[in-house]
């Protein structure tokens, strides 16, 4: 028991909290940009003409259709041979904003079409142009309506970082394995980074729960018993 | 009334499989890392072979027994032996202290040194990786990953940023094509079968004196005595020699 101690305070600790810093990193650096395409893409889909409809919608399921291991080893291994030597940094983080942006798209497409289409033409009526209307009148709601969704996906991204430690960037899991693979102390180990990750993904359940609730709208909150 | 011939032919058919199991000659499950030439890799077809994978089934036709080779991520192999997923690594292990703490080692078969590999352009020396200019790609859970760590890392003569650890050496190897790595080190047959018909150059090795033997469970004692037996017997054979020579393992 004090060995183990020992082993968490002195082999353990150090890696391991600069790998939590270097999965931070990862995490706040995709977010946001995860989620401006998320919405691009969904109102591309939704309101775009043909090509662009049909571009975002292809984007999309070439997306949602690939592994993420393989997305970032596209990325990592092939985009070099025309011209592109992107960092294990920056490739992760690309590859993890191209995935979370596709599926945030079907999330907030989803709110897209659960606003009335009759506001779009009230807004019209108004006098307020097509792209107007758009943006103040149907994407403030369909972002509170989209938020639950895209706080799912952005915890599975939480988790999802871990995949960096294959281009060779390390942050927790890779860290953690490195330890592992020394030490032998596989269970110790990973139980820690386990509970690591549930620290972090509850911290962003809690943020996305204050943040729903910071946004409701008096008197358009969903009915509670 | 239905359920319960059901249940009986459930429990019929279960009796018969383990009974088939129990009669089958011993079967005896070998980790290997798949992507480990010349020692063991898939071939063309999705096949484990390699020096390594040739000899284990040389010795398991030797000593009458089967095997079963079983590729294995190298940086989970031995708790994957430790929790009897496999019954021995036989893929270019080094037996080193660490390792020995927890598991049981065959005789030697093998003694390797590592090499460093650069570009063929490239004017880096070996002094030069030595003193830490040279940022270094190689596998993670290897021995090169922990020289690395404890010669040049520890030792702050190499910054951290600039030693990469990856999954497999070929994509250690295929980042120091692209140039993100400036050199690449592993055991020195990995890296002279990695480096072949590739613009690249090995600019030393380091001399570590390391073994390779097979790994068993510290309680396997019959399987320990049987390998090293097929071991001695197979490096008493023709066959060795004609292995060694099929996959150019002269020094």
């Amino acid at each position: 028991m004090d060995d183990s101690i020992r082993f968490i305070m002195e082999d353990l600790s150090g890696p391991l909290l600069q790998g939590t810093l270097a999965s931070l990193k990862l995490i706040v650096c995709s977010v946001p940009f995860g989620l401006a395409l998320g919405f691009m893409l969904a109102s591309g889909w939704v309101y775009g003409n043909k090509p662009v409809s049909w571009l975002c919608r292809t984007y999309v399921a070439l997306v949602k259709g690939t592994p993420l291991l393989i997305l970032l080893f596209i990325i990592y291994f092939c985009l070099p041979s025309f011209g592109l030597t992107l960092s294990p940094f920056f490739a992760s983080v690309l590859g993890f904003i191209m995935c979370n942006g596709a599926y945030n798209s079907e999330y907030i497409r989803g709110a897209i079409l659960s606003v009335r289409s009759g506001q779009l033409i009230a807004a019209r009526s108004l006098g307020m142009s097509r792209a107007q209307a758009i943006i103040s009148i149907v994407m403030p709601q369909a972002a509170r309506r989209a938020l639950p969704g895209c706080s799912n996906e952005i915890i599975y991204l939480v988790k999802y970082s871990s995949l960096a430690y294959i281009l060779s960037y390390i942050e927790l899991t890779g860290a953690g394995k490195m330890i592992a693979t020394r030490s032998f102390r596989f269970t110790l180990v990973f139980s820690i980074i386990g509970l690591v990750y549930l620290v972090m993904v509850t911290i962003a359940s809690i943020i996305f729960m204050w943040l729903e609730k910071k946004l409701a709208v008096p008197g358009f909150e969903a009915k509670r018993q | 009334m239905r359920i319960r011939k059901f249940a009986c032919l459930c429990l019929c058919l279960s009796f018969l499989l383990c009974a088939s199991a129990g009669f089958a000659a011993t079967k005896y499950i070998v980790g290997i890392d798949g992507d480990y030439p010349p020692y063991s890799f898939m071939d063309s077809d999705g096949k484990p072979t390699g020096f390594d994978v040739e000899s284990v089934q040389w010795i398991a036709n030797e000593m009458g027994f089967e095997v079963e080779i079983r590729p294995t991520a190298w940086d989970g192999i031995i708790p994957a032996l430790l929790a009897k997923r496999i019954d021995m690594v036989y893929s270019g292990m080094t037996a080193n202290d660490e390792r020995k703490k927890v598991v049981d080692f065959s005789t030697v078969y093998w003694e390797i040194d590592q090499a460093i590999a650069v570009k063929n352009e490239s004017t880096a020396t070996f002094e030069d990786f030595m003193a830490g200019k040279l940022a270094v790609g190689t596998q993670r859970g290897c021995t090169a990953a922990e020289w690395i760590e404890d010669n040049l890392v520890k030792k702050d003569v190499l910054a951290a940023d600039k030693f990469r650890l990856y999954d497999s050496f070929p994509a250690a190897v295929m980042d120091l094509e692209i140039g993100r790595v400036e050199t690449a080190m592993m055991d020195d047959m990995i890296v002279l079968g990695a480096i072949k018909g590739k613009p690249l150059k090995i600019i030393g090795t380091i001399k570590t004196g390391e073994e390779y033997a097979v790994a068993i469970r510290k309680e396997d004692t019959e399987l320990k005595k049987m390998i090293n037996e097929g071991l001695s017997r197979l490096m008493a054979s023709p066959k060795w020699e004609e292995l060694k020579a099929k996959y150019e393992m002269q020094k």
